[in-house]
């Protein structure tokens, strides 16, 4: 059984990889590449040739295009020993336009073009822009580059090879002393003296390979990373899974034991250091508050994550609907062909029917006249912002619950070990509790985990309408924003929590009922 | 010869000697009738006449389809003859955002001011039945394409093994990625726009509805009946069309009646989230009257387009909820 689930993942994976890149090529080869400058401000700042310097660059960091400059070229050259430094500045600055190049540039720029066109690259030269006869107008500046367009099947391929990343004690490339992993049970990050195991690392990326700490769920490992893809716009430059589970809101402010000993208020959050070369020596507060290189820390911030939110919504959600839906739908089943039911089936016709938006609306327009909170707020959290997602989301769920209970329940009842149970003398209620119920749980039990796993993808529409921050909304940000890279992240997430939500679907049912096996062996 | 009948019915015995008659008069040989002999004496059976009379039996259903005609009226016949203009009364400030009451006092009692104005001063009646046409047209074709593919993919699959296994690793790809997901990033690839939105919500959309065709087409594929109709030599277009699709017709009018509605509020969502058509449709009505809900004095705009997909959804999921039922050649008893 557990080989078949294995294999199942497997598959799930493959399919996963499978339509994701679908998707990818999608998006990378049918979108316009210049969409994702849309909602950034620096490129709107920017004129002439400085943006369309500006966008290779963009489009070389986020894995578009590959993009040398000439004066990479000539760095390069520097480097293998062709050209020395003095000349590399003598042949640096290219005319205004090409026929304005002095001779020694000419051969270059000449050099550079066969050099990179014999490799595919397309060369592009930006003549100066003038702004009167003398002056060169604002970004206007003339410009030699090489760009190639990176295949899309090359990027889905890359993209893949880097999801998972493994740190290791060989990551830092520097002379760093004694590498290796120790463990400790007194967290110097917490002064040392409080009980708190952790495993801190040298020549890792990361400082604190295992540590515990307050927040769910309490227990934080850095040795595999999630990398799902660098977001553009919605969180310029952090990755989307990171974006997801990262804290939000406010900074908060607490005692910090720094490695040097300096006990200060701050919101640097120790255990998220990472390794960042010569930082010491380029920043004397980092020289005064460290004794390593790893000090590149994020802040703490006062909110839960994303899926934080996206979760807890979910998971109250998910669990009212349960207590409601599962009573209902076993009474209309129980009442059957009387108003009672009558009046359910009615409430899920009108709940199947309705567009999804409409009665939130309906819902949020109700919570306004009571008076309750219907935007989330960071700034001043409270229990009560939370009542009117949970309870719209709940209102239509509970009418899918009804129905399917309702469902298996009358299923049930029309079997011959019902009638059999009947005719032996089994009181109605018997009958219901011991045999038609358990039997129709099965089916029921199939879909709990999928509501627990789906909630940490959130609800488009309910995140939306309440300002919720969290998960749900992130794709719908993203496709306003033309975030690429966000969207595909997202779809993995989404495709992900898919096949996990199904699989553990099964090994519950499988529990549940005995009967049920996935191998045909035990059969 | 009937009063002879009934005499003997009730016991009077004639004599034939005492009429007098010759056997050749009294009796006639009748040639036998081989085509009479295999004749099966039964109640005359058309299958769609079955399937009208047990639907006008529940008098609901009547209303339901009257109401059903109403909206269809509305939706295809009314914007055509009343000639919408969105922003016919743009430049007069007094005519906007007003209540059916004020609208009403304003330009004296007529059908279009029946739920006030909207935020360009249009009349709010006349604009839901314009949007209704287009999120209807675009809910109808959907449900068409992805039916006509869903069955004929799902007959083929539940018939042929080899298909079956193409097709069920085909869906394990699709299925797990969210629907939405695929809409969205469709819509967001190939710029927004009637057909765009159709083909985006084609693309994946028939294969659910394939493989629940499948599913019903494999259980009664080998049924014992089915087995006997093979078995007495009918060929497998005729058990296709006269055995197994009569039980299908019901499963699909139920399906069709779930799939209307179902694109009709994935409109509505798609229009939301930002990636509707630019077109007027019932989505970016309630989208663009959102705003005008939390303005207070305004909330009137917000309700009609959404009662209207309310009530044309509950309608459709009724029509087809009946059909279906008596589409069921086991109700025809």
């Amino acid at each position: 059984m557990v080989k078949y689930f294995f294999k199942r993942l497997f598959r799930g994976i493959i399919s996963v990889v499978i339509a994701v890149g679908i998707i990818m090529i999608l998006i990378y080869s049918l979108l316009d590449n210049t969409l994702i400058f849309a909602e950034d401000p620096q490129y709107m700042k920017l004129g002439n040739n400085q943006k369309i310097i500006y966008m290779y660059q963009m489009w070389k960091n986020y894995g578009y295009v590959d993009y040398v400059s000439y004066s990479d070229y000539l760095n390069k050259l520097v480097a293998d020993g062709e050209i020395d430094e003095e000349f590399r500045d003598s042949i640096a600055s290219i005319g205004r336009t090409p026929d304005k190049d002095s001779k020694d540039v000419k051969e270059y720029v000449e050099k550079f073009t066969k050099y990179y066109e014999d490799k595919g690259y397309t060369i592009l030269r930006l003549d100066a822009v003038m702004a009167s006869k003398r002056k060169v107008a604002t970004g206007g500046t003339q410009a030699l580059l090489a760009y190639q367009n990176k295949p899309v099947l090359e990027r889905v391929a890359s993209y893949f090879g880097s999801i998972l990343t493994f740190d290791n004690i060989h990551y830092v490339k520097e002379d760093i002393g004694k590498r290796g992993l120790t463990f400790t049970l007194h967290d110097p990050a917490y002064g040392g003296d409080k009980f708190a195991p952790a495993i801190i690392g040298n020549g890792t990326r990361h400082k604190y390979l295992l540590y515990v700490d307050s927040r769910f769920p309490y227990v934080h490992q850095n040795f595999v990373k999630i990398t799902l893809g660098t977001s553009y716009s919605i969180n310029k430059g952090i990755d989307v899974f990171e974006t997801m589970t990262q804290t939000q809101g406010s900074y908060v402010v607490s005692p910090t034991y720094y490695p040097s000993g300096i006990v200060a208020e701050s919101a640097d959050d120790l255990h998220t250091a990472t390794y960042a070369a010569g930082s010491r020596e380029a920043n004397l507060v980092y020289e005064e508050h460290y004794t390593d290189d790893y000090t590149n820390v994020s802040l703490t911030r006062n909110s839960g994550s994303r899926i934080t939110y996206s979760f807890v919504i979910g998971i109250i959600g998910s669990i009212i609907t349960y207590f409601i839906g599962l009573p209902l739908g076993i009474l209309m089943a129980k009442k059957k062909d009387t108003w009672v039911d009558r009046l359910g089936n009615a409430y899920v016709i009108f709940m199947i029917a309705v567009p999804g938006l409409a009665y939130i609306f309906m819902f949020k327009a109700i919570g306004n006249r009571l008076g309750l909170p219907t935007a989330f707020s960071l700034d001043n959290p409270s229990a009560a912002m939370y009542i009117m997602p949970i309870l719209s989301s709940v209102v239509a769920s509970v009418a899918g619950t009804m129905r399917w209970m309702r469902r298996y329940m009358v299923d049930q009842m029309n079997s011959d070990y019902v009638k059999f149970a009947r005719s032996e003398g089994l009181t109605e209620g018997e009958i219901f509790t011991k045999h038609i119920f358990k039997n129709a749980a099965i089916p029921v039990t199939h879909g709990i985990p999928s509501a627990f796993v789906g909630a940490l993808a959130g609800s488009i529409v309910t995140e939306r309408v309440y300002l919720i921050p969290g998960v749900g909304g992130l794709l719908v940000q993203a496709i306003g924003a033309y975030d690429n890279s966000v969207i595909v992240g997202v779809a993995i997430f989404y495709g992900m929590l898919y096949i996990i939500a199904a699989i553990m679907g099964d090994i519950v049912m499988a529990i549940m009922d005995p009967r049920i096996s996935f191998t045909s062996k035990a059969r | 010869m009937d009063m002879e009948a009934k005499k003997t019915k009730q016991g009077n015995y004639i004599n034939l000697e005492d009429t007098g008659l010759t056997d050749e008069e009294l009796f006639q040989r009748i040639p036998q009738d081989t085509a009479s002999i295999e004749k099966i004496t039964a109640p005359k059976y058309s299958y769609w006449q079955s399937v009208m009379r047990v639907f006008f039996r529940k008098k609901s259903n009547i209303v339901v389809v009257a109401l059903f005609v109403i909206i269809l009226v509305f939706t295809f016949i009314y914007p055509m003859i009343n000639g919408y203009d969105k922003y016919g009364n743009l430049m007069d400030s007094s005519t906007k955002h007003l209540t059916p009451s004020a609208a009403m006092e304003k330009f004296g009692f007529s059908i279009h001011y029946l739920f006030g104005t909207g935020d360009s001063g249009q009349s709010t009646f006349d604009s839901i039945w314009y949007g209704a046409r287009i999120s209807l047209a675009l809910a109808a074709i959907c449900s068409v394409i992805n039916m006509t593919i869903g069955i004929l993919v799902g007959a083929l699959w539940g018939f042929s093994k080899r298909v079956d296994i193409v097709m069920n690793e085909l869906r394990n790809i699709i299925g797990n990625v969210p629907g939405t997901l695929i809409i969205s990033v469709m819509v967001m690839v190939f710029s927004p726009s009637f057909w765009t939105l159709i083909f985006a919500m084609c693309i994946t959309g028939w294969i659910g509805i394939a493989y629940s065709m499948r599913t019903q087409v494999m259980i009664i594929r080998d049924r014992e009946y089915n087995l006997a109709s093979r078995c007495l030599g009918t060929s497998t277009l005729r058990i296709a069309t006269k055995n197994i699709l009569p039980y299908m017709i019901s499963f699909i009018v139920t399906l069709a009646a779930n799939e209307i509605p179902m694109y009709i509020s994935q409109e509505v969502f798609l229009s939301y989230i930002g990636l509707g058509i630019s077109d007027t449709t019932l989505g970016k009505i309630i989208f663009n009257a959102q705003s005008a809900m939390v303005t207070p004095g305004w909330g009137w705009e917000f309700w009609p387009p959404v009662m209207l997909a309310a009530f044309i959804s509950i309608i459709l999921f009724l029509v087809g909820q009946s059909l279906g039922d008596a589409a069921d050649p086991r109700t025809h008893m």
